[in-house]
C-alpha cells in the first residue's frame, strides 16, 4: 500500500459519503455566508475554500453537554425519605472531522494537555477525541488576520492531525500521519499519490512562506513588569467591547462553567462554555469580582495563551494563530499585536494598518 | 374539564390583582361555566407584565397567552395599564414577524364586576387556541 | 470629508477633554478600529475613510470624564437617543461630526474578494474602493458593498454637533425605502417567517457580540440573559434559548433601536440581528410617529403613554 494518497477532486463527495458509512462526518458548510462544521447530509453545501467561522471544537467539546440527568424520587413508603437518582450517558458516536484546517487540529492537542494528559482525564472529553478522526486540509493561502507560522504552526502542520489533504492541481494529495488515518488510504476513491507529494510539498512551502509572521524576530519575551502594569491594558483594551466572541471562536479556548438546569425535582448537570471576557466568569456569590474590568479580562485570556499555560505545559503556547479572534472581532483587537507590545515593542512587522489612501 | 372536546390545552393568563384577577373570582362566585384550559397567574398590574412574560410561555410550552388588565382610566396605579397596552400592542405586531400565530396572544381589559365577560374571554380565547390546534409538538409523555 | 479636517478638528478639541474617540487603521487595510487620542502626538494615526464603520458613540456612556468623539449621521442618532434617554451629559461630550456619504462593510468586500487575505486598499474619489489580494486586484462600487444601512440613509450629516467637518448634505434616498425591507418580509407567510429565523438563529453561538455593540445596550453586565436569578435563559444550547436571547434583545431595544446597524456588523455568524428591532422601529414610526434618536427632546415610546391611543384599537376575540 502506498504511504501517500490522491483523491480526485470530483470524487470528494464520494469520499465523504463512504466515510460516513460508519461514522458521523462533519464537514464545513456554507450556510448563507458563513461556513460552519455541519454532520454530512447530501443537502449539505459543501465549502473547502476557507476556514469555518466557528472551528470545530465543539464537535469534540460540546459548546454545551449533559455531564449527567438527574431526579429527586420519593419513597413510595416513605414521603419523607428522598432519593437521587443519577444517569450517565457519554454520548460519542464514531466521528470523523473533514476539512478542518491544521490549527484547528492543533487546538486538539492543546486541549489534550487539559483534558487527557493528566491524573484525572476527563471521561467525556477523551472518549469523544479517541473517537474522532480528523482530516485536515491544509491552507493554499493565509486568510485575514492569519498568523499561525508565529506561534510554531504552519498552514500545513500536523500536529493533531490523523491525516492531512493539500489541495494540487485537479485534486488533493492524501498525507497519513497516525496509523488512525492510515486507514482511508484504503478507501476506493483513494487513488495512489506518492509521486505527485512533491507538488504538495511544494504548495505546502509556499502557502507557509506567504502567512505573516508578526513575531518574526523570534517570540517575545513578555516583560513582567509591563504585564502587571495596569495603564497598559487600560490603554491597549480601551476599545474591547467585551463580549465572547473571541473565546467563543477560538480552537485553544476551553474554560467552561458547570450548572444545574432543572424543573420539578428533574434536571440535568451541564457543562456549557464560558469565556472570561464576560463579567459573570469570575463573579463571586458574595457579590466580589476580582475581575471587574474588561482590561483585567483580556489580560488573563493573553495571560493563559502566553504566561499561565506555557508555564505549566513546558512552554506549550495556547494559542494557534487561526486568527478567528483578530478576524471576527467587532472592534479588531489584534491579540499579536498586544503580545509583541508585552515585549517591550518587539520587533513590529511592517503593518499594513491605516494603509487604506484617501482623498 | 375543557368546554370542547379535545385534549387540553395549555394557556396562560397574566391577570391584575385589583380588576380582572376579581373578575375571574366574579365568574367563578356566578358559576359561569369556562374551560379550564388556562392557567392564571395573578400579577399586582397589567404594567407589571414584562412583553418577555408572554415570548417565553410562548416559547417553553404555552400554546397560548392571555393578558388582561383595568379598563383603561381605572388603573388602581393610575397609568400601570397605559404603559401595558403600547407595550402589549408592540409585541402583538412583532410576533408574526418571528413565526408565532399573532392570535395566540390575547390582551383586553376586564374590570372585577365583569364575570360575565370574563367567561366570554376564556372562552372565546380557548376555543380560537383549539382551532388553531396546540403550538408545540407534545411529547407522549407530556400531559 | 477629508482625514485632514477631521484631525484639524480633533487638535481643536483636544486640550478641553480627556481623550477624543475616533478611528485608526486596523490590522489589515479593510480594517479600521476605535482609538482614544489623548496626546497630540496621537493625532497622526488618525483616519477618517468609509472603513471607518463602527458606531463609536457606543463607548459615551461609561465614559466618566469630558470627551470629544468623531461621528457620522448615523452615529449622531445614539448620542440624540443618548440625550432623550440622560443616559449622557451632554456638556461632557463634545462632538465632532463628519457628513458621510456611506460606509463599506467589510464582510461584503470579503465577499467579493473570495475572503483572500487584503494585501493593500485604496479609495478613489469617485466612491470605489481597490482591495488588492494575492490573487489579484479588485475595485468595487463602495454603494455595492455598503452596509443595507447606508442604501436608506436619511441622515448623512450628523443631527447634533459641535463642530463639522466637512459641508452638510443632504439624503438622496426616499422616505419610504427605509422599512421596505421590514414590509417584504412582512408579506411572507407565518411558516416561511418561522423557518427564516429558526435557520439564522441556529448559528447564533451565544457569544453576544451584538448585545455588548449595541449602543443601546446599557445593562450590560447585569444583563438578564445571564443572570441565574431570575433564570431567563439556561446554559443549553437549544435553539429555544437562542430563540429566547434574541428577544430579550429586542424587547429591551423597542423603539430605542437607533438602527445603526453594529448588532448586523459585529456578528461573527452573520445572523441579521438588527432585523427584528427594525421591524418595532417600523411599528413605532406607525403606531406614534416615531422615530428613533432624531430629536433630543422626545420621549421614547415606551417611557410614556396617551390616555387616548389614537392608532390602538381594542383586539377582538
Amino acid at each position: 500500500m502506498p504511504d501517500t494518497g490522491y483523491l480526485p477532486k470530483e470524487k470528494v463527495k464520494d469520499f465523504i459519503r463512504e466515510l460516513a458509512k460508519d461514522a458521523i462526518v462533519h464537514v464545513p458548510c456554507l450556510e448563507g455566508e458563513t461556513v460552519v462544521f455541519r454532520p454530512f447530509s447530501e443537502d449539505r453545501e459543501l465549502c473547502l475554500e476557507r476556514p469555518a467561522n466557528t472551528p470545530p471544537k465543539s464537535i469534540i467539546y460540546p459548546q454545551s453537554e449533559t455531564l449527567f440527568s438527574f431526579e429527586h424520587k420519593k419513597d413510595p413508603e416513605d414521603h419523607q425519605k428522598m432519593s437521587v437518582e443519577l444517569k450517565v450517558d457519554i454520548d460519542a458516536p464514531g466521528t470523523v472531522i473533514f476539512g478542518a484546517r491544521p490549527c484547528d487540529a492543533r487546538g486538539f492537542v492543546i486541549y489534550d494537555r487539559v483534558f487527557i494528559d493528566t491524573d484525572t482525564p476527563d471521561p467525556y472529553y477523551k472518549k469523544r477525541r479517541e473517537n474522532t478522526l480528523v482530516v485536515t486540509l491544509s491552507c493554499a493561502a493565509p486568510f485575514p488576520g492569519c498568523f499561525c507560522v508565529g506561534v510554531g504552526g504552519s498552514p500545513a502542520g500536523k500536529e493533531g492531525t490523523d491525516a492531512m489533504l493539500t489541495e494540487i492541481a485537479g485534486g488533493y494529495i492524501v498525507e497519513p500521519v497516525t496509523e488512525k488515518g492510515k486507514a482511508i488510504l484504503n478507501k476506493p476513491m483513494v487513488e495512489d499519490g506518492s509521486t505527485r507529494l512533491k507538488d504538495a510539498q511544494q504548495a505546502q512551502q509556499k502557502a507557509h512562506e506567504a502567512v505573516k509572521n508578526p513575531f518574526a524576530g523570534g517570540m517575545p519575551n513578555i516583560s513582567p513588569e509591563l504585564f502587571d502594569a495596569d495603564p497598559f491594558w487600560e490603554q491597549a483594551l480601551s476599545k474591547c467591547v467585551s463580549c465572547g466572541a473571541c473565546t467563543y471562536l477560538c480552537p485553544t479556548c476551553y474554560c467552561f462553567n458547570i450548572t444545574d438546569e432543572q424543573v420539578y425535582g428533574k434536571g440535568e448537570r451541564i457543562r456549557s462554555w464560558d469565556a472570561c471576557m464576560f463579567f459573570h466568569f469570575t463573579l463571586e456569590a458574595s457579590t466580589h469580582n476580582p475581575r471587574p474590568t474588561k482590561f483585567q479580562r483580556f489580560k488573563n485570556r493573553v495571560g493563559h495563551k502566553f504566561v499561565y499555560y506555557p508555564e505549566k505545559y513546558e512552554g506549550a503556547i495556547a494559542c494557534c494563530g487561526c486568527g478567528r479572534c483578530i478576524r471576527y472581532c467587532p472592534v479588531s483587537v489584534d491579540i499579536s499585536e498586544i503580545v509583541n507590545d508585552l515585549g517591550g515593542g518587539g520587533k513590529k512587522e511592517q503593518q499594513p494598518a491605516g494603509s487604506a489612501k484617501n482623498d | 374539564m375543557s368546554v370542547v372536546a379535545e385534549k387540553e390545552l395549555r394557556v396562560v393568563g397574566f391577570l391584575c390583582n385589583w380588576c380582572s384577577y376579581g373578575g375571574a373570582d366574579t365568574a367563578g362566585v356566578a358559576r359561569f361555566k369556562q374551560p379550564t384550559d388556562l392557567r392564571i397567574i395573578r400579577v399586582p398590574c397589567s404594567g407589571r407584565v414584562d412583553p418577555l412574560f408572554v415570548v417565553k410561555a410562548l416559547l417553553t410550552g404555552a400554546d397560548g397567552v392571555l393578558v388582561s388588565g383595568c379598563h383603561p382610566r381605572d388603573c388602581h396605579y393610575t397609568d400601570g395599564n397605559f404603559y401595558a397596552r403600547r407595550r402589549l400592542e408592540m409585541l402583538k405586531r412583532l410576533l408574526p414577524f418571528i413565526g408565532i400565530d399573532e392570535r395566540r396572544f390575547h390582551y383586553t381589559w376586564v374590570s372585577a364586576s365583569e364575570g360575565q365577560k370574563w367567561q366570554q374571554v376564556v372562552a372565546g380565547f380557548t376555543n380560537r387556541l383549539h382551532q388553531l390546534g396546540p403550538l408545540h409538538a407534545k411529547k407522549e409523555n407530556e400531559g | 470629508m477629508s482625514t485632514e479636517k477631521v484631525k484639524e478638528a480633533i487638535a481643536k478639541v483636544l486640550p478641553d477633554v480627556e481623550t477624543v474617540i475616533c478611528w485608526q487603521g486596523g490590522f489589515d487595510a479593510i480594517h479600521a478600529t476605535p482609538c482614544f487620542v489623548s496626546s497630540p502626538e496621537q493625532i497622526d494615526k488618525v483616519i477618517w475613510s468609509p472603513l471607518c464603520a463602527q458606531n463609536l458613540a457606543s463607548y459615551l456612556p461609561s465614559m466618566k470624564k469630558k470627551v470629544g468623539i468623531v461621528v457620522k449621521g448615523c452615529d449622531s442618532r445614539t448620542i440624540v437617543q443618548y440625550m432623550q434617554e440622560g443616559l449622557i451629559d451632554r456638556e461632557k461630550v463634545v462632538i465632532i461630526g463628519i457628513p458621510c456619504t456611506g460606509v463599506v462593510s467589510v464582510k461584503k468586500i470579503l465577499k467579493e474578494i473570495g475572503h483572500e487575505a487584503v494585501l493593500d486598499a485604496s479609495f478613489d474619489g469617485s466612491g470605489s474602493i481597490t482591495v488588492r489580494t494575492p490573487k489579484g486586484e479588485k475595485t468595487l462600487a463602495i454603494a455595492d458593498v455598503c452596509p443595507d444601512k447606508c442604501r436608506t440613509c436619511q441622515y448623512p450629516t450628523p443631527l447634533v454637533y459641535d463642530h463639522l467637518a466637512g459641508d452638510p448634505i443632504t439624503s438622496d434616498k426616499p422616505k419610504e425605502s427605509v422599512y421596505q425591507d421590514i414590509r417584504e418580509f412582512d408579506a411572507k407567510t407565518l411558516e416561511e417567517r418561522k423557518a427564516y429565523w429558526e435557520k439564522e438563529l441556529d448559528r447564533c453561538i451565544r457569544c453576544y457580540a451584538c448585545r455588548n455593540a449595541c449602543p443601546m445596550c446599557v445593562c450590560q453586565d447585569s444583563c438578564i440573559a445571564e443572570t441565574r436569578e431570575p433564570h431567563w435563559i439556561s446554559q443549553k444550547l437549544s435553539l429555544q434559548e437562542k430563540f429566547m436571547f434574541h428577544m430579550i434583545h429586542a424587547l429591551h431595544l423597542a423603539g430605542r433601536c437607533v438602527e445603526c446597524g453594529e448588532c448586523d456588523r459585529v456578528c461573527p455568524m452573520d445572523i441579521p440581528v438588527s432585523k427584528m428591532k427594525k421591524k418595532i422601529n417600523a411599528e413605532m414610526k406607525e403606531l406614534f410617529n416615531y422615530e428613533t434618536g432624531v430629536n433630543p427632546d422626545d420621549k421614547p415610546p415606551m417611557f410614556t403613554f396617551n390616555v387616548d391611543e389614537v392608532k390602538i384599537k381594542e383586539h377582538k376575540l
